[in-house]
């Protein structure tokens, strides 16, 4: 049961968490969401963040993606599904 | 659309076979598989940036054609232009689609729109092996059942899977359709696809796929139908036909749709295991990307690099080449053999005299030229099969910031150190004419090539570390100017960075040796030839007395302004034909050259005119005008910034 559908910004996700995409924001080049979409980045894709610095590196399935700031920033993903406490 | 299997087609009418992937999934090793030819291959995307073809090991009437990985398509670069263009102009047999196993649906996602091309097509799921440490299973016969057409698992290093390929080849049909697009979407497809085939029917790519690719802004496929007679106005009316679409573009929305059912039979068909343990390549990947722990480890690379090439290349394995072999053995040999024969006379001298075509040009390329180049190859190639090279972007994406690239074009730079000529046409992988303008004149300007950079060591670290030092940091200086500088001049934007690092992994050898041993070939035959050619100016120049006068003409800008012996001006006329013989020339000089000479004089030449090949390889790839316009910018450039140097360390030392 997914208790919590926040939104926050990739960028603003902590190294070693869990999301999901949500959504890409409209700032991101239509090109480069493309390019984002090619890379598998789909809605409700899971990601693992696995570091922010000095550029966001996550895990998508097998794949690691480097994605630079200006992009990541624009990037909306949730928490992974949790159980109320 | 009838599924046609390969055998019902004549093998005269069309017999290429392409292979088509992502970048970095293994079309290279497995093209090697097949056909016996090897073209250059790494562990990071972006090697292949020109198709290559071969004969096929398995059907002599076939020939295979290696094409550019393709991060999706439509065609967006000029690597997927160019697999967009074979897909267009090859009398297509069938596509061998190439995947990466560990990530099937990204697969998929390229085959939703391959399938809908109409062609024949076989998956051949690749890395096999590193999806099964990964704990990955995926059911290929469930695949293949699903696409109507052969799905086989291979390992291209370890030839698994190879015959299964090559068999399955025989039962390619054209693939169901993974999906069908939103009703809206659905719609001008139809249109588009009707107005293709009446108008401007393709000889063998389906209307329906050319309709998606054309609603999708595939720049390659409006260049194929305006060069229909009525092509801009049947590209007018397509456009027209494309459905206005809410946030996203329609080209993002096909992406996304194609993404979803990709998505969806990547779940139905592959199972996760539990995975063995692959933290320490994950470690050691985050600690190359790590913003703190990345600049000691690239640093510990590059002295490992400089100790290899420049201490083992350049000094031991010179000596040994240079003293041992050819300056014991086998000149005086060849010297007393021609001599004997020939007498003393104008040819004996262009064989084995002062600029003999033995005595200097084979000897500068054998003896010195090649275990600088050889080691500097094997060092590299362990690097590039080892995945460090696409983690050097991240680390560098905010320096490259500066001059208005991203970190993707490090990789031409890195390239460069082997081979400026090769990082020229890799340029390709970069995604705006901008950023290949920008990283080209870098390249022809601030970048040394293998054989220059080893020379550059051995002759300065004979002098001191400092040198050396002195002269790295002043070329990373004029590099970091220059691009800075151009970034500000050429006009355009940045785009941001986003790459896939491919996983960290010990070197394998077998790898290694070949990618070496490939290089090597390719450059000596370059080599060679250009130094024969080279020796043979300047024996010419000498006889006619033209040397002498060049070498006075050139006084006041050499000895001058630049501060270097009067016969440091050969070593220039030799640079025309290439850096490194430039700057062999240079080395050879030795002792005539104090400290400050040898550092001034080989950053002049480090910064002088791109050899030839490389200045053939700009006129290729930007055009004559661009070319000149660089030439004419970094010659006097190289002149000016190698007498600022002499006159500023004058005050010091």
């Amino acid at each position: 049961m997914i208790a919590h559908t926040e939104r926050i910004r990739l960028t603003g996700t902590p190294t070693g968490h869990r999301v999901r995409l949500a959504e890409f924001g409209k700032e991101i080049d239509p090109l480069q969401r493309e390019q984002l979409l090619a890379y598998g980045l789909n809605a409700q894709q899971p990601l693992t963040v696995l570091q922010q610095r000095p550029m966001t590196v996550i895990l998508c399935e097998q794949m690691e993606l480097a994605l630079e700031h200006s992009v990541a920033h624009h990037i909306w993903v949730e928490e992974e599904a949790r159980t109320p406490s | 659309m009838p599924h046609s299997p390969l055998s019902s087609t004549p093998a005269s009418d069309n017999h290429t076979l392409v292979l088509v992937g992502h970048p970095n999934v293994g079309k290279s090793v497995l093209f090697h598989r097949l056909t016996g030819t090897y073209v250059n291959v790494s562990n990071y995307p972006g090697t292949t940036v020109e198709a290559a073809r071969a004969q096929s090991r398995f059907d002599r009437s076939a020939s295979l054609l290696d094409t550019p990985g393709v991060l999706a398509l439509p065609s967006r670069s000029d690597d997927e232009r160019a697999t967009m263009r074979a897909l267009l102009n090859e009398n297509l047999r069938l596509i061998v689609q190439v995947g990466d196993a560990k990530n099937l649906r990204r697969t998929l996602n390229l085959t939703a729109l391959l399938a809908e091309l109409g062609v024949p097509l076989v998956i051949a799921l690749n890395m096999t092996d590193e999806a099964r440490a990964r704990g990955i299973h995926i059911d290929t016969a469930a695949l293949a059942e699903e696409l109507e057409t052969p799905a086989v698992s291979t390992v291209a290093t370890g030839g698994e899977g190879i015959a299964a390929l090559t068999d399955a080849l025989a039962h390619a049909k054209v693939p169901a359709p993974l999906l069908r697009y939103d009703a809206e979407t659905e719609q001008a497809i139809e249109t588009v696809a009707a107005l293709l085939a009446e108008n401007a029917p393709h000889p063998h790519l389906a209307a329906r796929g050319l309709a998606i690719l054309l609603l999708g802004r595939d720049d390659e496929v409006e260049r194929w139908l305006t060069n229909h007679p009525t092509g801009d106005e049947l590209l007018a009316r397509v456009h027209e036909c494309a459905p206005l679409t809410g946030r996203d573009s329609l080209p993002a929305r096909l992406a996304r749709e194609r993404g979803h059912a990709a998505d969806a039979l990547a779940r139905t068909v592959t199972r996760q295991n539990a995975a063995s343990d692959r933290s320490l390549s994950l470690l050691l990947g985050q600690i190359a990307v790590h913003p703190l722990w990345g600049w000691p480890l690239l640093l510990a690379v590059l002295y490992a690099v400089t100790l290899f090439v420049g201490d083992f290349g350049a000094n031991i394995l010179v000596r040994l080449m240079e003293e041992k072999l050819f300056g014991s053995l086998l000149n005086p040999a060849v010297t007393n053999f021609v001599t004997t024969r020939l007498g003393e006379n104008w040819l004996a001298d262009m064989l084995v005299g002062q600029y003999g075509l033995w005595t200097m040009g084979m000897t500068y390329a054998l003896a010195l030229i090649l275990p600088i180049v050889t080691t500097f190859f094997l060092a590299f190639g362990a690097l590039e099969d080892s995945g460090y090279f696409t983690r050097l972007s991240v680390i560098t994406n905010r320096a490259l910031a500066t001059f208005g690239l991203n970190g993707r074009a490090v990789l031409p730079m890195v390239l460069g150190l082997g081979c400026v000529t090769m990082a020229t046409l890799s340029t390709r992988i970069l995604h705006t004419p901008r950023e290949r303008l920008i990283t080209t004149f870098l390249l022809a300007f601030a970048i040394p090539c293998s054989a220059q950079l080893g020379i550059a060591l051995g002759v300065l670290g004979s002098i001191s570390l400092g040198a050396v030092t002195l002269w790295g940091l002043s070329i990373v200086f004029i590099l970091l100017f220059s691009g800075w500088l151009a970034g500000r001049l050429v006009k355009g934007h940045r785009i941001p960075l986003v790459t896939e690092l491919p996983p960290m992994r010990m070197p394998v050898m077998g790898n290694v040796l070949k990618k070496t041993g490939g290089r090597l070939k390719w450059y000596l035959a370059e080599v060679i030839p250009l130094f024969l050619l080279g020796t043979f100016i300047m024996f010419a120049l000498d006889r006619l007395g033209v040397l002498p006068w060049l070498i006075e003409a050139g006084k006041p800008l050499v000895t001058g302004w630049l501060g270097l012996p009067p016969e440091a001006s050969a070593a220039f006329v030799m640079g025309f034909l290439r850096r490194d013989f430039g700057a062999t020339g240079l080395f050879v000089l030795g002792s005539q050259l104090s400290a400050l000479q040898t550092v001034v004089g080989m950053l002049t030449l480090t910064l002088f005119v791109p050899c030839i090949a490389s200045v053939m390889m700009i006129v290729k790839e930007q055009g004559l005008r661009a070319a000149t316009l660089m030439l004419a910018i970094i010659m006097p450039t190289a002149f000016f910034i190698g007498g600022l140097f002499n006159h500023f360390l004058r005050l010091f030392l």
